[in-house]
Protein backbone atom coordinates (compact mmCIF):
# COMPACT_ATOMS: atom_id res chain seq x y z
CA UNK A 1 0.00 0.00 0.00
CA UNK A 2 2.90 2.43 0.92
CA UNK A 3 4.39 1.48 -1.84
CA UNK A 4 1.20 2.03 -4.23
CA UNK A 5 1.17 5.91 -2.59
CA UNK A 6 4.75 6.11 -2.94
CA UNK A 7 3.52 5.05 -7.08
CA UNK A 8 0.96 7.80 -7.22
CA UNK A 9 2.87 10.70 -5.76
CA UNK A 10 5.85 10.00 -8.58
CA UNK A 11 3.23 9.63 -11.38
CA UNK A 12 1.61 12.52 -10.48
CA UNK A 13 4.90 14.84 -9.76
CA UNK A 14 6.09 12.92 -13.69
CA UNK A 15 2.93 14.27 -14.81
CA UNK A 16 3.18 17.84 -13.38
CA UNK A 17 6.60 17.78 -14.90
CA UNK A 18 5.69 16.82 -18.18
CA UNK A 19 3.10 19.53 -18.08
CA UNK A 20 5.73 22.38 -16.80
CA UNK A 21 7.73 21.25 -19.58
CA UNK A 22 5.49 21.63 -22.29
CA UNK A 23 3.65 24.33 -20.86
CA UNK A 24 7.02 26.47 -19.69
CA UNK A 25 7.79 27.21 -23.25
CA UNK A 26 4.51 28.31 -24.25
CA UNK A 27 4.45 30.81 -21.61
CA UNK A 28 7.92 32.03 -22.98
CA UNK A 29 6.80 32.07 -26.01
CA UNK A 30 3.18 33.92 -25.02
CA UNK A 31 5.37 36.74 -23.02
CA UNK A 32 7.81 37.25 -26.19
CA UNK A 33 4.58 37.81 -27.89
CA UNK A 34 3.21 40.15 -25.57
CA UNK A 35 6.18 42.45 -25.47
CA UNK A 36 7.23 42.36 -28.95
CA UNK A 37 3.02 43.28 -29.22
CA UNK A 38 3.87 46.35 -27.34
CA UNK A 39 6.60 47.41 -29.41
CA UNK A 40 4.92 46.73 -32.34
CA UNK A 41 2.27 48.98 -31.17
CA UNK A 42 3.77 51.56 -29.94
CA UNK A 43 5.02 51.95 -33.58
CA UNK A 44 2.17 51.68 -34.86
CA UNK A 45 0.84 54.50 -32.93
CA UNK A 46 3.39 57.15 -33.77
CA UNK A 47 3.04 55.62 -37.20
CA UNK A 48 -0.36 56.39 -37.44
CA UNK A 49 -0.03 60.03 -36.46
CA UNK A 50 2.34 60.94 -38.40
CA UNK A 51 0.75 59.47 -41.26
CA UNK A 52 -2.75 61.87 -40.05
CA UNK A 53 -0.01 64.87 -39.76
CA UNK A 54 0.67 64.40 -43.15
CA UNK A 55 -2.58 64.03 -44.57
CA UNK A 56 -3.69 67.44 -42.53
CA UNK A 57 -6.21 65.40 -40.61
CA UNK A 58 -6.46 67.68 -37.99
CA UNK A 59 -8.18 70.61 -40.67
CA UNK A 60 -10.64 67.88 -41.93
CA UNK A 61 -11.60 67.17 -38.23
CA UNK A 62 -12.17 70.81 -38.03
CA UNK A 63 -13.69 71.28 -40.86
CA UNK A 64 -16.11 68.35 -40.37
CA UNK A 65 -16.87 69.53 -36.14
CA UNK A 66 -15.41 66.52 -35.31
CA UNK A 67 -12.30 68.49 -32.99
CA UNK A 68 -15.23 70.70 -31.50
CA UNK A 69 -17.61 67.89 -30.17
CA UNK A 70 -14.39 65.96 -29.01
CA UNK A 71 -12.81 69.05 -27.04
CA UNK A 72 -16.72 69.69 -25.91
CA UNK A 73 -16.63 65.80 -24.13
CA UNK A 74 -13.45 66.59 -22.71
CA UNK A 75 -11.59 63.58 -25.45
CA UNK A 76 -7.84 64.04 -26.97
CA UNK A 77 -8.02 65.06 -30.67
CA UNK A 78 -9.03 63.21 -33.17
CA UNK A 79 -5.66 62.25 -34.62
CA UNK A 80 -4.51 60.89 -30.59
CA UNK A 81 -8.16 59.17 -30.50
CA UNK A 82 -7.48 57.47 -33.78
CA UNK A 83 -3.93 55.86 -32.97
CA UNK A 84 -4.90 55.29 -29.48
CA UNK A 85 -7.79 53.02 -31.06
CA UNK A 86 -4.77 51.32 -33.86
CA UNK A 87 -2.68 50.98 -30.69
CA UNK A 88 -4.81 48.68 -28.64
CA UNK A 89 -6.14 47.02 -31.70
CA UNK A 90 -3.09 46.17 -32.67
CA UNK A 91 -1.44 45.40 -28.91
CA UNK A 92 -5.15 43.40 -28.20
CA UNK A 93 -4.52 41.47 -31.68
CA UNK A 94 -0.78 40.12 -30.07
CA UNK A 95 -2.58 39.59 -26.43
CA UNK A 96 -4.97 37.03 -27.93
CA UNK A 97 -2.09 35.76 -29.77
CA UNK A 98 -0.16 34.75 -26.82
CA UNK A 99 -3.38 33.76 -25.28
CA UNK A 100 -4.13 31.59 -27.64
CA UNK A 101 -0.20 30.46 -27.53
CA UNK A 102 -0.80 28.88 -24.09
CA UNK A 103 -3.46 26.54 -25.93
CA UNK A 104 -5.89 27.10 -22.69
CA UNK A 105 -8.98 25.21 -23.44
CA UNK A 106 -11.30 27.37 -22.43
CA UNK A 107 -9.75 30.20 -24.64
CA UNK A 108 -9.07 28.24 -27.70
CA UNK A 109 -10.25 29.89 -31.33
CA UNK A 110 -9.79 32.95 -29.83
CA UNK A 111 -7.40 34.40 -32.31
CA UNK A 112 -9.77 33.56 -35.52
CA UNK A 113 -12.43 35.23 -33.08
CA UNK A 114 -10.82 38.41 -32.73
CA UNK A 115 -9.90 38.29 -36.66
CA UNK A 116 -13.27 37.52 -37.38
CA UNK A 117 -14.38 40.76 -35.47
CA UNK A 118 -11.86 43.29 -36.30
CA UNK A 119 -13.49 43.75 -39.53
CA UNK A 120 -16.57 44.65 -37.93
CA UNK A 121 -15.01 46.95 -35.98
CA UNK A 122 -13.58 49.06 -38.28
CA UNK A 123 -17.03 48.99 -40.28
CA UNK A 124 -19.12 50.41 -36.75
CA UNK A 125 -16.46 52.71 -36.43
CA UNK A 126 -16.94 54.08 -40.07
CA UNK A 127 -20.89 54.14 -39.63
CA UNK A 128 -20.34 55.87 -36.33
CA UNK A 129 -17.89 58.23 -37.91
CA UNK A 130 -20.38 58.84 -40.86
CA UNK A 131 -23.55 58.90 -38.18
CA UNK A 132 -21.54 61.73 -36.68
CA UNK A 133 -20.37 63.46 -39.36
CA UNK A 134 -23.91 64.02 -41.08
CA UNK A 135 -25.59 64.32 -37.59
CA UNK A 136 -23.19 67.25 -37.73
CA UNK A 137 -24.17 68.76 -41.22
CA UNK A 138 -27.52 68.44 -40.53
CA UNK A 139 -27.57 69.95 -37.35
CA UNK A 140 -26.06 73.36 -38.93
CA UNK A 141 -27.87 73.27 -42.03
CA UNK A 142 -31.15 72.89 -40.33
CA UNK A 143 -30.13 75.52 -37.38
CA UNK A 144 -29.52 78.10 -40.05
CA UNK A 145 -32.59 77.18 -41.92
CA UNK A 146 -35.05 77.58 -38.46
CA UNK A 147 -33.48 81.04 -37.72
CA UNK A 148 -33.64 82.66 -41.20
CA UNK A 149 -37.58 80.98 -41.39
CA UNK A 150 -38.33 82.40 -37.99
CA UNK A 151 -38.94 79.23 -36.70
CA UNK A 152 -39.06 78.71 -32.74
CA UNK A 153 -36.79 76.70 -30.97
CA UNK A 154 -34.41 76.69 -33.54
CA UNK A 155 -31.31 75.27 -31.59
CA UNK A 156 -33.58 72.89 -30.04
CA UNK A 157 -34.94 71.68 -33.18
CA UNK A 158 -31.41 71.38 -34.63
CA UNK A 159 -30.02 69.52 -31.57
CA UNK A 160 -32.97 67.46 -31.76
CA UNK A 161 -32.01 66.85 -35.12
CA UNK A 162 -28.35 65.79 -34.72
CA UNK A 163 -29.06 63.72 -31.81
CA UNK A 164 -31.49 61.24 -33.50
CA UNK A 165 -28.62 61.16 -36.83
CA UNK A 166 -25.85 60.16 -34.14
CA UNK A 167 -28.00 57.64 -32.07
CA UNK A 168 -29.40 56.18 -35.57
CA UNK A 169 -25.29 55.92 -36.09
CA UNK A 170 -24.69 54.35 -32.80
CA UNK A 171 -27.62 51.70 -33.19
CA UNK A 172 -26.33 50.65 -36.43
CA UNK A 173 -22.38 50.46 -35.31
CA UNK A 174 -23.95 48.12 -32.27
CA UNK A 175 -25.83 45.90 -35.15
CA UNK A 176 -22.71 46.15 -36.86
CA UNK A 177 -21.00 44.86 -33.86
CA UNK A 178 -23.45 42.20 -32.96
CA UNK A 179 -23.77 43.05 -29.40
CA UNK A 180 -27.09 42.01 -28.28
CA UNK A 181 -28.26 43.08 -31.58
CA UNK A 182 -31.70 42.09 -30.86
CA UNK A 183 -32.38 44.33 -27.26
CA UNK A 184 -30.35 47.25 -28.98
CA UNK A 185 -33.00 47.43 -32.04
CA UNK A 186 -36.29 46.60 -29.78
CA UNK A 187 -35.03 49.59 -26.93
CA UNK A 188 -34.64 52.08 -30.37
CA UNK A 189 -37.57 51.30 -32.04
CA UNK A 190 -39.66 51.38 -28.74
CA UNK A 191 -38.34 54.75 -28.27
CA UNK A 192 -37.92 56.28 -31.37
CA UNK A 193 -41.93 54.92 -31.66
CA UNK A 194 -43.04 56.39 -28.84
CA UNK A 195 -41.15 59.55 -28.78
CA UNK A 196 -42.76 60.09 -32.51
CA UNK A 197 -46.37 59.25 -31.14
CA UNK A 198 -46.22 61.24 -27.94
CA UNK A 199 -45.59 64.08 -30.30
CA UNK A 200 -47.72 63.72 -32.63
CA UNK A 201 -50.65 63.22 -29.90
CA UNK A 202 -49.27 66.16 -27.86
CA UNK A 203 -49.81 68.26 -31.12
CA UNK A 204 -52.39 66.42 -33.02
CA UNK A 205 -54.46 66.82 -29.82
CA UNK A 206 -53.48 68.03 -27.06
CA UNK A 207 -52.23 71.18 -28.41
CA UNK A 208 -54.44 71.58 -31.50
CA UNK A 209 -55.51 75.01 -30.94
CA UNK A 210 -51.49 76.14 -29.98
CA UNK A 211 -50.30 74.76 -32.85
CA UNK A 212 -53.15 76.45 -35.01
CA UNK A 213 -52.00 79.77 -33.02
CA UNK A 214 -48.45 79.00 -33.53
CA UNK A 215 -48.80 78.44 -37.12
CA UNK A 216 -50.77 82.29 -37.77
CA UNK A 217 -47.93 84.06 -35.44
CA UNK A 218 -45.30 81.83 -37.84
CA UNK A 219 -47.11 83.53 -40.74
CA UNK A 220 -47.89 86.77 -39.24
CA UNK A 221 -44.04 86.93 -37.90
CA UNK A 222 -42.80 86.01 -41.67
CA UNK A 223 -44.05 88.44 -42.96
CA UNK A 224 -42.30 91.31 -40.66
CA UNK A 225 -39.28 89.13 -40.59
CA UNK A 226 -39.32 89.01 -44.79
CA UNK A 227 -37.88 92.85 -44.47
CA UNK A 228 -37.37 94.65 -48.21
CA UNK A 229 -34.46 94.87 -49.12
CA UNK A 230 -34.70 97.95 -50.85
CA UNK A 231 -33.43 100.60 -48.70
CA UNK A 232 -30.50 98.45 -47.86
CA UNK A 233 -29.54 98.91 -51.49
CA UNK B 1 -29.77 97.30 -78.73
CA UNK B 2 -25.88 96.76 -79.63
CA UNK B 3 -24.24 99.51 -81.12
CA UNK B 4 -21.52 98.80 -83.92
CA UNK B 5 -18.46 100.60 -84.95
CA UNK B 6 -19.79 100.49 -88.21
CA UNK B 7 -23.10 100.77 -90.25
CA UNK B 8 -25.12 97.60 -90.97
CA UNK B 9 -27.46 96.85 -93.66
CA UNK B 10 -30.13 96.12 -91.55
CA UNK B 11 -30.33 97.11 -87.65
CA UNK B 12 -29.96 94.23 -85.83
CA UNK B 13 -31.58 93.84 -82.44
CA UNK B 14 -30.72 91.40 -80.02
CA UNK B 15 -33.47 90.50 -76.97
CA UNK B 16 -32.70 88.64 -74.37
CA UNK B 17 -35.71 88.48 -72.05
CA UNK B 18 -35.33 87.61 -68.64
CA UNK B 19 -37.79 86.72 -65.79
CA UNK B 20 -36.45 88.62 -62.65
CA UNK B 21 -33.02 88.69 -61.17
CA UNK B 22 -31.57 84.67 -61.80
CA UNK B 23 -31.82 85.50 -65.70
CA UNK B 24 -29.74 88.88 -65.18
CA UNK B 25 -26.37 86.79 -65.73
CA UNK B 26 -27.72 84.58 -68.70
CA UNK B 27 -29.13 88.30 -70.53
CA UNK B 28 -25.74 90.16 -69.74
CA UNK B 29 -23.72 87.05 -71.28
CA UNK B 30 -25.82 86.99 -74.27
CA UNK B 31 -25.44 90.84 -74.94
CA UNK B 32 -21.46 90.48 -74.35
CA UNK B 33 -21.54 87.44 -76.93
CA UNK B 34 -23.85 89.64 -79.36
CA UNK B 35 -21.19 92.64 -78.94
CA UNK B 36 -18.70 90.65 -79.51
CA UNK B 37 -19.89 88.82 -82.60
CA UNK B 38 -20.96 92.79 -84.25
CA UNK B 39 -17.19 93.77 -83.14
CA UNK B 40 -18.76 96.28 -80.91
CA UNK B 41 -16.68 99.21 -79.54
CA UNK B 42 -19.04 99.68 -76.51
CA UNK B 43 -22.13 98.12 -74.40
CA UNK B 44 -24.19 99.88 -72.46
CA UNK B 45 -26.54 98.42 -69.97
CA UNK B 46 -29.52 100.77 -68.45
CA UNK B 47 -31.64 100.04 -65.47
CA UNK B 48 -35.41 100.58 -66.70
CA UNK B 49 -35.80 101.48 -62.91
CA UNK B 50 -33.48 104.64 -63.51
CA UNK B 51 -33.96 108.11 -63.69
CA UNK B 52 -34.11 109.92 -67.09
CA UNK B 53 -34.62 108.65 -70.40
CA UNK B 54 -32.90 105.72 -72.06
CA UNK B 55 -31.68 107.69 -74.85
CA UNK B 56 -30.52 110.58 -72.84
CA UNK B 57 -28.84 107.86 -70.14
CA UNK B 58 -27.04 105.53 -73.05
CA UNK B 59 -25.54 108.86 -74.80
CA UNK B 60 -23.80 109.65 -71.34
CA UNK B 61 -22.91 106.33 -70.40
CA UNK B 62 -21.59 105.52 -74.02
CA UNK B 63 -19.83 109.01 -74.46
CA UNK B 64 -16.41 108.03 -72.50
CA UNK B 65 -16.18 104.90 -73.87
CA UNK B 66 -16.27 105.45 -77.45
CA UNK B 67 -14.06 107.97 -76.95
CA UNK B 68 -11.28 105.29 -75.14
CA UNK B 69 -11.08 107.21 -72.38
CA UNK B 70 -11.91 104.71 -70.09
CA UNK B 71 -13.00 100.53 -70.36
CA UNK B 72 -15.33 100.59 -67.95
CA UNK B 73 -17.87 102.63 -66.39
CA UNK B 74 -19.61 102.86 -63.40
CA UNK B 75 -22.81 104.82 -62.51
CA UNK B 76 -22.32 107.13 -59.15
CA UNK B 77 -25.01 108.24 -56.71
CA UNK B 78 -25.69 111.45 -55.03
CA UNK B 79 -26.66 108.96 -51.83
CA UNK B 80 -28.03 110.55 -48.72
CA UNK B 81 -25.75 108.61 -46.01
CA UNK B 82 -28.51 106.21 -44.45
CA UNK B 83 -29.55 105.16 -47.78
CA UNK B 84 -28.07 101.92 -49.25
CA UNK B 85 -27.05 100.68 -46.05
CA UNK B 86 -25.66 96.95 -46.91
CA UNK B 87 -23.72 99.08 -49.56
CA UNK B 88 -22.33 101.72 -47.38
CA UNK B 89 -21.66 99.44 -44.66
CA UNK B 90 -20.27 96.42 -46.36
CA UNK B 91 -19.80 96.47 -49.72
CA UNK B 92 -18.74 99.95 -50.69
CA UNK B 93 -15.72 99.99 -47.97
CA UNK B 94 -14.64 96.08 -48.68
CA UNK B 95 -14.86 96.76 -52.42
CA UNK B 96 -12.42 99.73 -51.42
CA UNK B 97 -10.12 98.22 -48.64
CA UNK B 98 -9.35 95.12 -50.63
CA UNK B 99 -9.27 96.79 -54.13
CA UNK B 100 -7.25 99.82 -53.60
CA UNK B 101 -10.02 101.74 -55.88
CA UNK B 102 -12.65 104.68 -54.47
CA UNK B 103 -15.33 103.04 -56.65
CA UNK B 104 -18.62 104.42 -54.68
CA UNK B 105 -21.21 101.82 -56.41
CA UNK B 106 -19.66 98.21 -56.64
CA UNK B 107 -23.25 96.94 -56.73
CA UNK B 108 -25.19 98.36 -59.62
CA UNK B 109 -27.37 97.37 -62.54
CA UNK B 110 -26.02 100.08 -64.85
CA UNK B 111 -22.93 100.28 -66.29
CA UNK B 112 -20.91 100.84 -69.80
CA UNK B 113 -18.05 98.71 -71.14
CA UNK B 114 -15.27 98.65 -73.94
CA UNK B 115 -15.99 95.37 -76.53
CA UNK B 116 -12.76 94.00 -75.04
CA UNK B 117 -13.89 93.68 -71.75
CA UNK B 118 -17.01 92.14 -73.02
CA UNK B 119 -14.71 89.61 -74.64
CA UNK B 120 -12.46 89.43 -71.77
CA UNK B 121 -15.44 88.69 -69.56
CA UNK B 122 -16.91 85.81 -71.66
CA UNK B 123 -13.83 83.76 -71.59
CA UNK B 124 -13.97 83.76 -67.92
CA UNK B 125 -15.87 80.56 -65.96
CA UNK B 126 -17.96 82.75 -63.92
CA UNK B 127 -20.92 82.73 -65.77
CA UNK B 128 -21.83 78.57 -64.46
CA UNK B 129 -21.54 79.93 -60.96
CA UNK B 130 -23.79 80.42 -58.44
CA UNK B 131 -22.70 84.00 -57.46
CA UNK B 132 -23.12 85.12 -61.13
CA UNK B 133 -26.97 84.90 -61.25
CA UNK B 134 -27.55 87.46 -58.69
CA UNK B 135 -24.46 89.97 -58.25
CA UNK B 136 -22.69 89.85 -61.55
CA UNK B 137 -22.52 93.55 -61.51
CA UNK B 138 -20.45 93.52 -58.18
CA UNK B 139 -18.02 90.72 -60.39
CA UNK B 140 -18.02 92.66 -63.01
CA UNK B 141 -17.21 95.89 -61.58
CA UNK B 142 -13.98 93.91 -59.60
CA UNK B 143 -13.11 91.75 -62.34
CA UNK B 144 -12.71 95.20 -64.07
CA UNK B 145 -9.94 96.75 -61.30
CA UNK B 146 -8.40 93.49 -60.84
CA UNK B 147 -7.61 92.83 -64.51
CA UNK B 148 -6.36 96.73 -64.92
CA UNK B 149 -9.41 97.86 -67.39
CA UNK B 150 -9.86 101.33 -66.94
CA UNK B 151 -12.43 102.10 -64.67
CA UNK B 152 -14.46 105.54 -64.38
CA UNK B 153 -17.45 106.50 -62.75
CA UNK B 154 -19.51 109.12 -63.69
CA UNK B 155 -22.67 110.69 -61.73
CA UNK B 156 -26.39 109.95 -62.19
CA UNK B 157 -29.17 110.34 -60.55
CA UNK B 158 -30.38 107.91 -57.91
CA UNK B 159 -32.47 105.42 -59.09
CA UNK B 160 -35.83 105.67 -57.37
CA UNK B 161 -36.48 103.05 -54.49
CA UNK B 162 -38.16 100.30 -55.93
CA UNK B 163 -39.49 97.05 -53.78
CA UNK B 164 -37.28 93.69 -54.53
CA UNK B 165 -38.44 90.68 -55.21
CA UNK B 166 -35.90 89.24 -52.61
CA UNK B 167 -35.88 89.57 -48.91
CA UNK B 168 -33.33 91.46 -46.49
CA UNK B 169 -31.93 87.68 -45.93
CA UNK B 170 -31.83 86.52 -49.45
CA UNK B 171 -30.76 89.74 -50.62
CA UNK B 172 -27.32 89.48 -47.95
CA UNK B 173 -26.90 86.37 -49.04
CA UNK B 174 -26.23 87.18 -52.33
CA UNK B 175 -24.50 89.75 -52.11
CA UNK B 176 -21.94 87.51 -49.38
CA UNK B 177 -21.70 84.95 -52.27
CA UNK B 178 -20.61 87.35 -55.03
CA UNK B 179 -18.01 89.21 -52.58
CA UNK B 180 -16.75 85.72 -51.90
CA UNK B 181 -16.43 84.93 -55.13
CA UNK B 182 -14.83 88.41 -56.43
CA UNK B 183 -12.37 87.65 -52.96
CA UNK B 184 -11.26 84.50 -54.44
CA UNK B 185 -11.15 84.81 -57.97
CA UNK B 186 -8.80 88.30 -57.49
CA UNK B 187 -6.71 87.41 -54.19
CA UNK B 188 -3.62 87.38 -56.06
CA UNK B 189 -4.41 91.12 -57.04
CA UNK B 190 -6.44 92.40 -53.72
CA UNK B 191 -3.70 90.92 -51.47
CA UNK B 192 -0.95 93.64 -53.02
CA UNK B 193 -3.55 96.42 -53.57
CA UNK B 194 -3.13 99.23 -50.92
CA UNK B 195 -4.50 102.74 -50.65
CA UNK B 196 -7.98 104.05 -52.27
CA UNK B 197 -7.00 105.58 -56.00
CA UNK B 198 -9.92 108.17 -56.72
CA UNK B 199 -10.91 106.96 -59.90
CA UNK B 200 -11.81 109.74 -62.60
CA UNK B 201 -15.82 110.64 -62.87
CA UNK B 202 -17.88 112.16 -65.28
CA UNK B 203 -20.95 114.15 -65.15
CA UNK B 204 -21.57 116.34 -62.29
CA UNK B 205 -22.24 116.21 -58.84
CA UNK B 206 -25.96 116.02 -58.24
CA UNK B 207 -25.37 117.97 -55.05
CA UNK B 208 -28.61 117.85 -53.59
CA UNK B 209 -29.01 113.90 -52.41
CA UNK B 210 -32.43 112.54 -51.85
CA UNK B 211 -34.31 111.75 -48.90
CA UNK B 212 -33.30 108.58 -47.80
CA UNK B 213 -36.01 105.60 -47.02
CA UNK B 214 -37.59 105.31 -43.74
CA UNK B 215 -37.21 101.23 -42.04
CA UNK B 216 -38.43 99.84 -39.00
CA UNK B 217 -34.50 99.46 -37.47
CA UNK B 218 -35.55 98.90 -34.46
CA UNK B 219 -37.40 95.94 -35.54
CA UNK B 220 -34.21 94.25 -37.44
CA UNK B 221 -32.15 95.10 -34.33
CA UNK B 222 -34.74 92.66 -32.32
CA UNK B 223 -34.68 89.90 -34.90
CA UNK B 224 -31.17 90.78 -35.46
CA UNK B 225 -30.38 89.96 -31.97
CA UNK B 226 -32.43 86.99 -31.44
CA UNK B 227 -30.75 85.16 -34.44
CA UNK B 228 -27.51 85.88 -33.55
CA UNK B 229 -28.24 84.25 -30.36
CA UNK B 230 -29.77 81.28 -31.93
CA UNK B 231 -26.46 80.56 -34.37
CA UNK B 232 -24.20 81.51 -31.41
CA UNK B 233 -22.39 77.79 -31.54
CA UNK B 234 -21.49 78.73 -35.40
CA UNK B 235 -20.46 81.78 -34.92
CA UNK B 236 -18.06 80.89 -32.09
CA UNK B 237 -16.04 78.26 -34.79
CA UNK B 238 -15.60 81.44 -37.33
CA UNK B 239 -14.75 84.46 -35.08
CA UNK B 240 -12.12 85.14 -32.79
CA UNK B 241 -12.99 84.27 -29.15
CA UNK B 242 -12.52 88.44 -28.33
CA UNK B 243 -14.69 89.69 -31.02
CA UNK B 244 -16.99 86.80 -30.28
CA UNK B 245 -17.50 87.98 -26.82
CA UNK B 246 -17.69 91.33 -28.09
CA UNK B 247 -20.75 90.44 -30.10
CA UNK B 248 -22.13 88.97 -27.94
CA UNK B 249 -22.17 91.47 -25.03
CA UNK B 250 -23.57 94.11 -27.51
CA UNK B 251 -26.31 91.90 -28.45
CA UNK B 252 -27.47 91.21 -24.50
CA UNK B 253 -28.42 94.98 -25.01
CA UNK B 254 -25.22 96.16 -23.59
CA UNK B 255 -25.70 99.12 -25.69
CA UNK B 256 -22.16 100.27 -26.52
CA UNK B 257 -21.36 102.86 -29.08
CA UNK B 258 -20.83 101.88 -32.70
CA UNK B 259 -17.77 100.20 -33.06
CA UNK B 260 -16.44 100.14 -36.55
CA UNK B 261 -13.18 98.27 -35.61
CA UNK B 262 -15.55 95.29 -34.39
CA UNK B 263 -17.65 95.33 -37.43
CA UNK B 264 -14.84 95.27 -39.83
CA UNK B 265 -12.90 92.50 -37.50
CA UNK B 266 -16.10 90.47 -38.11
CA UNK B 267 -16.42 91.02 -42.01
CA UNK B 268 -12.09 89.87 -42.31
CA UNK B 269 -13.15 87.13 -40.10
CA UNK B 270 -15.83 85.45 -42.31
CA UNK B 271 -13.43 86.08 -45.48
CA UNK B 272 -10.86 84.73 -44.15
CA UNK B 273 -13.27 81.59 -43.06
CA UNK B 274 -13.82 81.32 -46.92
CA UNK B 275 -10.31 80.41 -47.16
CA UNK B 276 -9.43 78.38 -44.42
CA UNK B 277 -12.88 76.09 -45.67
CA UNK B 278 -13.92 75.00 -42.30
CA UNK B 279 -17.36 76.13 -42.73
CA UNK B 280 -19.22 76.24 -46.58
CA UNK B 281 -19.59 79.72 -48.29
CA UNK B 282 -23.34 78.96 -48.56
CA UNK B 283 -23.59 78.51 -44.37
CA UNK B 284 -20.88 81.25 -43.92
CA UNK B 285 -23.48 83.53 -46.44
CA UNK B 286 -26.47 82.50 -43.73
CA UNK B 287 -24.62 82.84 -40.34
CA UNK B 288 -23.55 86.75 -41.53
CA UNK B 289 -27.06 88.05 -42.30
CA UNK B 290 -27.89 88.59 -38.56
CA UNK B 291 -24.91 90.07 -38.00
CA UNK B 292 -25.78 92.72 -41.17
CA UNK B 293 -28.89 93.24 -40.01
CA UNK B 294 -27.40 94.10 -36.21
CA UNK B 295 -24.52 96.53 -37.93
CA UNK B 296 -27.28 98.05 -39.93
CA UNK B 297 -30.02 99.10 -37.39
CA UNK B 298 -27.01 99.52 -34.87
CA UNK B 299 -26.06 102.22 -37.37
CA UNK B 300 -29.23 103.76 -37.70
CA UNK B 301 -30.08 103.84 -34.38
CA UNK B 302 -26.76 105.35 -33.66
CA UNK B 303 -26.85 108.14 -36.30
CA UNK B 304 -30.64 108.69 -36.50
CA UNK B 305 -30.52 112.26 -35.41
CA UNK B 306 -27.11 113.11 -36.60
CA UNK B 307 -26.94 115.31 -39.71
CA UNK B 308 -26.08 113.98 -43.08
CA UNK B 309 -22.39 115.26 -43.20
CA UNK B 310 -21.73 114.30 -39.98
CA UNK B 311 -23.08 110.47 -41.29
CA UNK B 312 -20.84 110.61 -44.31
CA UNK B 313 -18.30 111.53 -41.78
CA UNK B 314 -18.59 108.40 -40.00
CA UNK B 315 -18.53 106.36 -43.36
CA UNK B 316 -15.40 107.77 -44.85
CA UNK B 317 -14.24 106.73 -41.27
CA UNK B 318 -15.45 103.27 -41.48
CA UNK B 319 -13.94 103.05 -45.02
CA UNK B 320 -10.57 103.82 -43.16
CA UNK B 321 -10.90 101.45 -40.71
CA UNK B 322 -11.42 98.67 -43.77
CA UNK B 323 -8.53 99.87 -45.02
CA UNK B 324 -6.28 100.02 -41.64
CA UNK B 325 -7.48 96.55 -40.66
CA UNK B 326 -6.64 94.71 -44.49
CA UNK B 327 -3.43 93.40 -43.47
CA UNK B 328 -5.04 91.34 -40.63
CA UNK B 329 -6.99 89.86 -43.50
CA UNK B 330 -4.10 89.16 -45.37
CA UNK B 331 -2.02 87.57 -42.68
CA UNK B 332 -5.24 85.53 -42.09
CA UNK B 333 -5.78 84.45 -45.79
CA UNK B 334 -2.22 83.72 -46.44
CA UNK B 335 -2.08 80.98 -43.39
CA UNK B 336 -1.72 77.66 -45.09
CA UNK B 337 -4.18 75.52 -45.89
Amino acid sequence: MIQDIADALVQSWRNAATASVLFVPRLVAATIIFAAGFVVSLLARRAIRRLLAWLRFDRLSLRTGASEMLRMADMPTAEVLIAKVVFWMVWIGFIVSAVDTLHLRPVQGLVNEFFRFVPRFLVALLVLTLGFLVGNFLWRATLLASVNAGLPGARLLSGALRILVIAIGVVMALEQLGLATAVVLTAFAIMFGALMLGLAIAFGLGGRDAAKQLLEQQFRAKKERDTDAAPHL
Amino acid sequence: MVQTSHPLRTLHRVVAPYHGLPGKHTALRTVFAAGELTQAKALVVIDPSGRGTAAERVTELIGPIARSDVEFLAPRYRRHPHDGVLITQLVRPLVRALYGVALDEPLGAEFACSGRFASHCLDKDIWNREAARFAIDLWLRTEAVAERFTVGQIWHPAPTATGTRTTLRETVHQVVLSLIESVRAHESFWLKANGATELRTWGSDPIVMPEAATWDYQALADQARHDIVEIKPLLEEVLEPDVFARVTDDTSGAGSPLDDELWVRIVYAFAAATRLGHTGIEHLADMFAPLYMWRASAFMAHTALESPDIVQARLDSLCETFQRLKPVLVASWSVEV
